[in-house]
């Protein structure tokens, strides 16, 4: 059963054996923060089970982010995604394992245990939003898996558990009730099995909100309805084929992908982006990403929500926010904290933080020159498959940021991308990556829809 | 050593809470709750993925207060977050503007006493007011624990910086009067309302240190605190200590300023460019609808008033100072005596209102009631004693002349009333001015019946009857003389 099935073909979702499914998966695998059972709702998604990535805001429902500084945090809203899917049919099963803050690609950051892969359970489900591409992998079921997009953290876990995972323009979908990680960054997306169900579900998600200034007014295209093979020219930039550490099997599929797109009808050619070269994309994301990151972390301070102690134990408030920030971050969440508030520091924020900026506008104007004359650019989705556990434990942080390459450029730009299985390697499924100009989802999503041979 | 002769730098920058619906970036009643905490959603306490959405107002606000300021306005603004660690601050950080405030070069021309001075406006921003602390059985010093009150959290305030261009306490007393003064104009501030004008202050005295004096409220406060400050300064460098760097706090109750905290760097608040709110464009045409809503202000009302009734200066200050009172000032000039209109506001109505604590726009003074009250002055029906009379009975409330209630009423309300309260002038009260007027123009007829000639009242009585033209019985007018002269 798929989610046009449910939604086109009025079938039902036992919801029962969905939820017993779901239970004896998680057991094994860890993808779940928190299995919680909403109430049917009544709409177009007939039910169709949803979970969101433990970042987005549930009302009463325990939202964590990944991280133990939060750890029975229940908010007082839903988050704007939340409100739509429900009112629009979905049925809410709980929430999904992350990197604590979106801070990671493998999930091992997660303050509640590593969640593991459903093809190779000693391997990394990716990351940020893990725990949302594994349990879309793992579960037999139609299913809306909302995940969130800083860097790449959509794309990651997409190829890694070869599942589709769409991440939207910014300001496409209302951040609203969204964790922040790094505010002009982020961006809420879907992970499903089919191009339609994440196509379903972007639809419903979706349109502005008053209560996020930086999401469009542009009118939200029927995408699912609308999908249709298409055909096109695509770009595929030089520096990524110039790129170290794409593993051999990766760059098969991606190969084999090219050569099955030119048989579809897409003319592919190279062309040259310099901007994304591992040593300019990447540095200024992240710069960007902790600049703006150590700016929302501030207000988890024991003040106001999340993990108190006692203040009769400290000697000043000082002291206070210090032991409890100390208490319950992470070390990732530390460290990119200090180096946020160093990039932003008078004296550095210029070669840093300005810098950085000025050099998020030269990479979307690059963008725009390629859209001028191709419809996408393509690539492979991850430079690897997903990693075994043990060893993504021993990687050193820049090797980590490394693995960010292929996925920080269009992030940083803010452009819309999508990631469709395409082959294995070693038995693990890989990915390729379709960036489209923004507020070009349906173009993206129709060339995924050629990929993958139209129906389910 | 006195003031003239120190060299005094002081600059101030003042914060404007406005009286908004709502707060600066979310929907809460921008206004106090009988309980604390209680005005207050997600967004002013700051809780994980919640965002802030403009309030538009504010910008409005903002733009015209620059442009009264004579600031050059900025044609496109953003907002950026100012990082530090405080118990008010919900989200740890302040949403305020740094690079490119809504307002920047402007200045304002203070008057005290008959010396004007241009003070430089350096800038003028939006920012949002953090919350309230309360501090338990003290003050911050030696208070056990402190409360947070999140109701005032997210307040809008304006923040308007000048240059370094005062040289002495009573020049940012009155920059801070005629600025209160021009935001009554333009209907973003309120004297009466519970929004306040809070400064800080830089002080430095002989180009040595600058000392930053925070916290201080209102117009008088600001006289007081600089005072304070710079004869502790004086004092120091008497005795050839050291003025170090720092920051510290004006005390209201016990009228010092109290050090904060040594400054021996600037803070580093780490700006970014808030990614949640979007950059907003203040084009000309925005520009222009803000500055065809800035009515007259104080100091071209002034200038206006001077060439036009040709008061006295201080009548005419007194007058702008309050702009209900100088609009009705303008239209009860057209039917009477403008100095007659002028100085009964500014002297009897004032003092009335001033003894009643209330505004003139709060009190049953209307323009149909000044305008009854003028005509009988002028017309000699009523006394100047009288007329204060009828004047303090329709303050206090004793006796008022309601005239929406008699809207089809004769036009001699006033008259009808105050002829019932028996303060008309009557025949006896003429021929007392008759005697008043004789005793007053004959002064040397005064000093012979002082020295014993009693014929020089005969003299007088003469003179009240010809002032009379007859009407006066001598009788009377006699005893009156007598009287008057005794």
């Amino acid at each position: 059963m798929s989610v046009r099935e449910v939604v086109e073909g009025d079938q039902k979702v036992d919801q029962e054996e969905f939820l017993e499914e779901l239970k004896e998966k998680n057991e094994e695998l860890n993808f779940m923060r928190e299995i919680n059972v909403g109430e049917d709702n009544s709409g177009e998604l007939n039910n169709v089970p949803f979970v969101a990535k433990d970042a987005i805001c549930t009302e009463n429902v325990t939202t964590s982010a990944g991280s133990k500084i939060l750890k029975n945090y229940t908010p007082v809203f839903d988050a704007t995604v939340i409100e739509k899917l429900k009112s629009a049919g979905a049925k809410f099963y709980g929430k999904s394992n992350m990197d604590e803050f979106g801070f990671g690609s493998f999930s091992i950051t997660c303050s509640f245990d590593t969640p593991k892969n459903p093809h190779d359970s000693e391997r990394v489900v990716g990351g940020s939003s893990g725990g949302a591409g594994a349990i879309v992998a793992a579960m037999d079921k139609p299913l809306i898996s909302l995940g969130e997009s800083t860097g790449g953290s959509i794309t990651n876990p997409a190829a890694y558990n070869g599942v589709i995972g769409i991440t939207p323009t910014y300001g496409r979908v209302s951040r609203y009730g969204l964790v922040d990680y790094a505010n002009s960054l982020d961006k809420i997306g879907v992970l499903a099995k089919t191009v339609y169900g994440s196509a379903k579900g972007l639809e419903v998600i979706a349109g502005e909100d008053e209560n996020d200034q930086t999401t469009s007014s542009r009118e939200v295209p029927q995408y699912a309805d609308n999908l249709e093979e298409t055909s096109g020219k695509l770009a595929v930039p030089k520096q990524y084929l110039e790129l170290d550490g794409v593993e051999e099997g990766v760059m098969e599929n991606f190969q084999e992908s090219i050569d099955e797109l030119e048989e579809a009808g897409f003319e592919v050619e190279e062309v040259d982006m310099p901007l994304l070269s591992a040593d300019v994309a990447l540095p200024s994301y992240y710069i960007m990403a902790v600049s703006e990151a150590s700016t929302n972390l501030a207000k988890m301070s024991g003040m106001r929500y999340g993990l108190e102690f006692d203040p009769e134990d400290y000697e000043d408030f000082n002291e206070y926010f210090s032991e409890v920030r100390s208490e319950g971050f992470g070390e990732e969440v530390k460290r990119r904290i200090l180096l946020g508030t160093y990039t932003r520091q008078a004296g550095y924020r210029d070669q840093y933080y300005i810098k950085a900026a000025k050099v998020r506008t030269k990479i979307i104007n690059q963008y725009k020159e390629t859209f001028e004359e191709f419809d996408a650019v393509i690539s492979p989705s991850m430079p690897n498959i997903a990693p075994k556990i043990e060893d993504a434990e021993n990687m050193d942080p820049t090797e980590i940021y490394a693995i960010d390459t292929l996925t920080v450029g269009p992030n940083l730009a803010g452009m819309p991308m999508i990631s469709v299985p395409n082959g294995k390697s070693k038995g693990m499924p890989t990915g390729l990556h379709i960036v489209g100009d923004h507020f070009d989802e349906q173009k993206i999503l129709d060339i995924a829809y050629s990929f993958t041979g139209g129906g389910e | 050593m006195s003031e003239d002769e120190t060299d005094v730098m002081i600059g101030l920058e003042t914060h404007v809470q406005l009286d908004t619906e709502t707060k600066l970036f979310c929907g809460c009643p921008n206004e106090e709750a009988d309980e604390p905490n209680t005005h207050v959603c997600e967004v002013c306490l700051g809780h994980p993925g919640s965002k802030p959405r403009l309030n538009r107002k504010v910008l409005e606000y903002a733009v015209k207060t620059s442009q009264a300021l004579q600031c050059s306005v900025n044609e496109e603004v953003f907002f950026s977050r100012k990082t530090y660690f405080y118990p008010d601050l919900s989200k740890d950080y302040q949403i305020t503007q740094y690079e490119v405030p809504v307002g920047e070069d402007g200045k304002v021309e203070i008057k005290i006493g008959d010396e004007r001075k241009d003070i430089g406006i350096t800038r003028l921003h939006i920012e949002e007011d953090p919350a309230k602390t309360v501090h338990k059985g003290g003050d911050i010093s030696n208070s056990k624990y402190t409360k947070v009150d999140y109701n005032r959290s997210g307040t809008p305030l304006l923040e308007i910086v000048t240059d370094p261009d005062f040289t002495s306490p009573k020049q940012a007393r009155a920059y801070l009067q005629q600025l209160a003064q021009m935001l009554e104009y333009l209907e973003i501030y309120f004297p009466e309302s519970s929004f306040s004008l809070k400064s800080d202050a830089n002080i430095s005295i002989d180009g040595g240190q600058r000392v930053e004096v925070k916290n201080i409220t209102g117009t008088a406060g600001i006289q007081k605190a600089l005072s304070y400050e710079i004869s502790r300064q004086k004092q120091l460098k008497k005795r050839g200590r050291e003025i170090s760097q720092q920051t510290r706090s004006y005390n209201q109750n016990q009228e010092i300023t109290e050090k904060l905290r040594e400054k021996e760097t600037e803070e580093d608040y780490g700006y970014i460019f808030d990614p949640d709110l979007t950059t907003q464009k203040l084009d000309q045409e925005f520009r222009q609808k803000m500055k065809s809503q800035i009515p007259e202000l104080p100091h071209e009302k002034i200038k206006r008033f001077k060439t036009e009734y040709g008061l006295k200066d201080k009548l005419i200050e007194a007058l702008v100072s309050v702009p209900e009172m100088a609009d009705d000032f303008e239209e009860l000039s057209e039917s009477h005596d403008a100095n007659l209109v002028a100085s009964w506001m500014t002297g009897e109505i004032k003092k009335t209102l001033n003894y009643n604590e209330i505004t003139y726009s709060e009190s049953n003074i209307t323009n149909r009631f000044l305008d009854d009250l003028f005509q009988l002055i002028e017309n000699e029906k009523l006394s100047d004693r009288n007329a204060e009379q009828v004047l303090r009975d329709q303050v206090d409330g004793s006796h008022v002349i309601d005239y929406a209630e008699k809207a089809n009423a004769e036009a001699s309300t006033l008259e009808a009333s105050a002829e019932e309260r028996n303060l008309l002038k009557s025949e006896e009260d003429e021929i007392s001015e008759f005697v008043k007027e004789a005793i007053d123009e004959n002064p040397d007829a005064v000093d012979d019946y002082n020295s014993g000639d009693e014929e020089a009242v005969n003299f007088l009585v003469g003179q009240v009857m010809s002032i009379s033209q007859g009407k006066a019985d001598p009788k009377s007018a006699r005893e009156m003389i007598m009287e008057e002269l005794e």
